[in-house]
């Protein structure tokens, strides 16, 4: 068996684990990111999720410019802090590993499943007291269901509760097995025109919607793990009159009458100038008065919306 | 249902079934308010009664007779004539009567402790970041008492003295440790569970008899310091009758008064009538209860000084009273929580006096009157009942800097109470904080207390322990900075820095750094630091208590102490059926860690000599910014859920808790650790040079059990684990574990199941203790910014909870810094 750092092809990257969340799904859980995602949304706030293999980033407040990384390349390919030459470097993580400050850092560990379950086991006790568990994100997740599906029976066999985050962009005759060890899925939705969903995100939204029918005709035949829907608000853009009536039809046409509503903040400027990524177009601040009228808008239209955390799994009615 | 009797009443039988639902009584009623309101409106002072009335007697015919008796008489008439002379004062719309000074809010002047140290704000009173106001003519009498009584303090009047005189300046330039003890010793959960359902009548019969027969109750002829003993305890018994006496009087002159509502003259009157019958004989009502702890709590405030000064588990204490006015029905639950609401603003009355120069050490204005709740009984078995929850309501209407609350976890604390305390914390307030049954009891028996004993245990202040009303701990005696102790170590027994032109040793010799060849060198060489320190530290408290015998000791804490009627001995004479001294350490983490960077860097990958390595702290970094980054970037550190390097943490605190276990006190009582640091990880901050954990010279130490400041960095749970590996079996004054958490991160149902749960499996893994700030750090720079915006916002700050615009600005900073938990 390889050793959790070593690249392993088959298994992806995980770029974080973050223990103590409170905001996707039920208790405190732990989630596992991995990398690489077939969508761009242009609002996206975990830009080092997109490419499947590990990026480096620099962190240039925190570099105090000892050269090091410079000198220890065994490429060549740091001219300077901060400057590194993409087509030279072979991803060795040699500066990485030797800058002090943590300016130079690398997103993306490779786990095995076994490695995986040792790094999430301290964490099970905490649990077993709030109902928790944990929730594989991204990233998208489904990408790697071979992967994920072996984690989940892990889990299981342990009584551990798991959740998965997806955007819906995958094959639908996709082979559904891999989510029999999975308790809970939250569905991200964003766009309801095609056209648009496309100019935002970069993928069609054709696909999304097909298994998001899919998954909640199974979840509802009990055949399926519990589906929760999820909605960034992104002002003028995904909450506009169109897009939340668009949606609250289509879910109540497949049966759905809740919606977990997630704000958004702009959090993910400073990562795209680590990656050296070009910047993401501004988007207004969601104002309290906005949020209140999406939340009415779709109240009227027969959905009932919660704040992350904050659902009331429960009642759904679903499997939790 | 006959209410319990004798002190060796551990628990009550729940004599209700707790009502489901539970009702929520957190809602002020307008008379709460307007005492909080008052009470938050009222500008701190500085009462100069207590040090006249001292003066005054010295003078009187019974001070000088006075002159000539025993050490205990003389004392006990001391006290006795402050009680009995002091004026009484009635506030509006109180229930709960008994003033703590002359004024509302202020600070009690103690020329025999500490407070001589407020001299150095004289001219500056007003312009303390902490205002302090006094008419000209207080500040004029004040500067007569502080130049008068300056030799009469406890610690001049034992370290001015040949060969002591450096002792004394270390007061001044705290290093290794801060002993607190100089002050005085306070910091006690007395015997309210007697004085309540007992009344003070019980002890003076005790002492009557025993005097009147010449024997102790079992037999042995009575001694003449005994017999002073028991005359000493009469005659204070004497003057708390007459103070409460007094107390009634003025209630009954106010309720004649011709504006007073009939209404408040009922009030008055009740107040009075319950002034005249307890704490003297048994209470009769709820309220009585309250009023006895009261009286009682102010007499000891009055007689040694205002630190620590607890009521124990009140739910427990209070419970047979409650039931039976319950079942009468002359009480229900609204009016007991606004009894309970008020006593509770009663304890916002003191404040402790302290220059700002200490003030770095022990910020924020807390003197931490500590109320217990929750928890087993003596047998074991849940104890959790209606007033448990009753009293974290009450809170929850006030919300103020005093009292400090305590909750005990154990397996089987119900779901709905753990909830309802996280609920408090979520006010905001830095309250109550947990404590883990389980942890807690075990270090208890390895202090020798007995399993029934260990279980009646209540918090003294802030984290201290104590078997309520059996034990007398000097639970604040000392401060310890183990970092520096590590400095000594790798330096010879010599501080990196600061002129010393002679090389004069600060700690003991140990072996030069060229010659350790192994990790176990270095840890030897920590370890002669650590005794050598402690011992001093020893030293020097040891002739404290001996001064405390003569010219401080304390009847009225030898009344609330089991073990001292049955003796004849004064609390300070060893009386107390257990008795500790327990000492306090700072940069528990930053020890650990460097032990850690030394072990990995020096000796396991070998990149560098010690003696290198010592050079860079000895330079405090300059030149070496890249590997001080390593060492705090890229090495492990305590609080993340990493083994090898908490077992560092583990080898440190291990090495100064045997070291502390190694001595006896001059009363017989067993030294003992604890692993809090109030706010001395600042003030020790300063003096300590750079670190291997790549901490530079000067920059502020960990504080209590938690991860040094920003190095946690895998969130809450895995501060939770790491804190839970530690083996807490020898921490028998408790472990302060600090977290902060954003409030909209831990804010609603969500946020209240989380704290709980993960709590619960805290404690289920071994922890011994945790307390939260619930804050955003947008609502703190905003009181940082505007001290104005906020007057009322607490914070919890190392054991206790202060206003934070009371807090030094670089303990506010710190309160801001302070990792944000909460990610997700
Ligand atoms: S990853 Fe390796 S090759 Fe790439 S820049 Fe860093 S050291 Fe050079
Ligand atoms: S090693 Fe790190 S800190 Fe040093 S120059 Fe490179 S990026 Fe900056």
């Amino acid at each position: 068996m390889e050793s959790g750092n070593m690249a392993h092809p088959k298994n992806p990257a995980v770029f974080s684990i973050q223990h103590f969340c409170l905001h996707d799904g039920p208790g405190v859980r732990s989630i596992v990111f991995l990398k690489g995602c077939p969508l761009r949304c242009a609002w996206c706030q975990n830009p080092e999720s997109w490419k499947a293999s590990p990026d480096i980033a620099f962190k240039a407040h925190l570099c105090i410019d000892c050269k090091t990384c410079v000198n220890a390349c065994p490429q060549d390919a740091i001219a300077a802090p901060g400057v590194r030459d993409v087509h030279k470097c072979d991803l060795c993580f040699t500066c990485v590993e030797n800058c002090p400050s943590g300016a130079m850092t690398c997103f993306g560990k490779y786990y095995t499943p076994e490695s995986l379950m040792e790094e999430l086991r301290p964490e099970f006790p905490f649990f077993g007291n709030t109902g928790g568990g944990v929730t594989f994100s991204g990233g998208e997740p489904t990408l790697f269901s071979g992967f994920v599906a072996d984690l989940a029976n892990r889990l299981h066999e342990e009584e551990i509760h798991t959740a998965l985050e997806t955007c819906g962009y995958f094959d639908p005759q996709k082979d559904i097995r891999f989510l029999s060890d999975i308790d809970l899925v939250l569905f991200d939705i964003k766009l309801y025109d095609e056209a648009e969903h496309s100019k935002y995100c970069g993928k069609s939204n054709t696909d999304i919607k097909k298994n998001l029918t899919r998954l909640a005709a199974l979840s509802f035949s009990g055949t399926g793990p519990g589906i929760w829907p999820r909605l960034p608000l992104i002002p003028s853009i995904t909450d506009t009159h169109e897009n939340l009536t668009g949606w609250a039809e289509f879910l109540n046409n497949i049966g759905i009458s809740f919606l977990t509503l997630v704000p958004y903040h702009n959090m993910g400027g400073p990562k795209r100038q680590w990656l050296n990524l070009p910047s993401a177009p501004e988007f207004p601040t969601l104002t309290d008065e906005s949020l209140r009228a999406s939340i009415n808008l779709l109240r009227e239209n027969g959905i009932s919306c919660f704040a992350p955390g904050e659902e009331d799994w429960a009642n759904s009615g679903l499997k939790t | 249902m006959n209410p319990p009797l004798g002190s060796t009443v551990l628990t009550q039988r729940k004599e209700r079934e707790i009502p489901e639902p539970l009702p929520s009584l957190n809602t002020p009623t307008k008379r709460i308010s307007a005492i909080r309101e008052e009470l938050l409106n009222t500008r701190y002072s500085i009462c100069l009664e207590r040090p006249l009335l001292l003066e005054k007697f010295k003078t009187s015919p019974q001070g000088r007779r006075a002159r000539s008796s025993h050490p205990l008489i003389r004392r006990a008439r001391a006290i006795s004539y402050i009680l009995s002379h002091r004026a009484p004062k009635i506030y509006d719309n109180e229930l709960i009567i008994g003033n703590m000074t002359s004024k509302q809010v202020a600070a009690n002047y103690y020329p025999e402790g500490g407070s001589i140290n407020i001299m150095e704000d004289l001219f500056r009173l007003e312009n303390r970041q902490v205002p302090i106001h006094l008419t000209f003519w207080e500040k004029i009498q004040l500067a007569k008492i502080g130049f008068k009584t300056s030799l009469s303090s406890v610690g001049g009047k034992t370290l001015l003295r040949p060969g002591r005189f450096s002792h004394f300046l270390d007061f001044f330039r705290a290093k290794r440790y801060f002993i607190t003890e100089e002050a005085g010793i306070g910091h006690q959960v007395g015997n309210y569970m007697d004085v309540v359902h007992n009344g003070l009548v019980r002890s003076d019969m005790k002492a009557k008899q025993c005097l009147e027969t010449g024997t102790l109750g079992n037999g042995a002829p009575l001694s003449g310091d005994q017999k002073a003993f028991f005359e000493s305890v009469r005659i204070v018994i004497e003057g708390i009758r007459k103070m409460a006496e007094n107390l009634a009087d003025a209630a009954e002159r106010k309720a004649k008064e011709p504006e007073i509502t009939d209404e408040r003259r009922k009030e008055l009157l009740s107040s009075a009538a319950a002034c005249r019958h307890v704490p003297y004989f048994p209470a009769r009502t709820f309220l009585e209860g309250l009023q006895s702890c009261w009286l009682v709590h102010v007499a000891l405030n009055l007689e040694d000084f205002e630190q620590g000064m607890s009521f124990g588990r009140l739910d427990q204490i209070l419970y047979p009273l409650y039931c039976r006015e319950m079942e009468n029905g002359r009480l229900n639950a609204e009016k007991a929580a606004e009894i309970m609401a008020g006593f509770q603003l009663k304890t916002c009355e003191t404040m402790p006096l302290y220059s700002e120069r200490i003030d770095q050490y022990f910020s924020g204005n807390a003197v931490a009157q500590g109320i217990t709740v929750g928890g087993t009984g003596a047998d074991g078995n849940d104890a959790t009942n209606e007033l448990s929850a009753l009293i974290l309501d009450a809170f929850a209407q006030i919300r103020t800097r005093e009292p400090a609350l305590h909750v005990r976890v154990h397996e089987n604390t119900p779901a709905w109470f753990l909830e309802k305390a996280v609920e408090v914390v979520q006010l905001g307030c830095g309250k109550p904080s947990f404590f883990g049954d389980p942890a807690v009891i075990r270090a208890l028996e390895n202090a020798g207390m007995t399993t029934e004993h260990a279980r009646d245990y209540a918090v003294i202040g802030c984290v201290e322990m104590a078997s309520q009303g059996r034990t007398y701990n000097s639970s604040d005696a000392c401060l310890f900075n183990l970092p520096l102790c590590l400095e000594l170590a790798l330096n010879e027994g010599r501080r990196f820095s600061g002129w010393n032109p002679l090389r004069k040793r600060f700690g003991a010799d140990s072996l030069p750094v060229a010659q350790m060849r192994s990790f176990e060198d270095v840890v030897a060489a920590f370890r002669v630091q650590v005794n050598d320190a402690v011992g001093e530290m020893v030293r020097v408290i040891s002739w404290l208590e001996k001064t405390y015998r003569v010219v401080r000791p304390t009847a009225i804490n030898s009344i609330v102490t089991e073990g001292c009627l049955d003796k004849g001995a004064d609390v300070t004479w060893g009386g107390g059926l257990y008795d500790l001294t327990s000492i306090q350490v700072a940069g528990l983490a930053d020890a650990g860690d460097s032990l850690y960077a030394i072990k990995k860097l020096v000796f396991e990958e070998k990149r560098m000599s010690l003696s290198s390595l010592v050079e860079i702290l000895k330079n405090n970094f300059s030149g070496h910014e890249s590997l001080r980054r390593e060492l705090v970037n890229k090495f492990s550190h305590y609080g993340n859920g990493i083994k090898e390097v908490d077992t560092m943490t583990q080898l440190a605190a291990d090495i100064y808790s045997d070291a502390i276990l190694s001595h006896k006190n001059t009363r017989g009582g067993q030294y003992v650790p604890g692993i809090y640091s109030m706010t001395c990880h600042i003030g020790f901050g300063r003096k300590t040079g750079a670190l291997p954990s790549g901490r530079p010279a000067g920059a502020r130490l960990s504080n209590g059990l938690s991860p040094i400041d920003g190095l946690d960095r895998c969130g809450p749970t895995a501060v939770l684990r790491s804190a839970a590996s530690l083996d807490s079996s020898k921490w028998a004054n408790c472990c302060a574990l600090n977290m902060k958490f954003d409030k909209k991160i831990v804010s609603g149902k969500t946020g209240r199941k989380a704290l709980s749960g993960i709590f619960r499996t805290y404690f289920d893994q071994g922890g011994m203790q945790v307390q939260v700030n619930v804050l955003d750090a947008d609502t703190l720079r905003a009181a940082r910014r505007d001290p104005s915006a906020h007057p009322g916002l607490v914070v919890r700050v190392a054991g206790y909870c202060a206003y934070f615009n009371d807090l030094q600005p670089t303990v506010q900073e710190e309160i801001i810094e302070r990792t944000a938990h909460g990610i997700g």
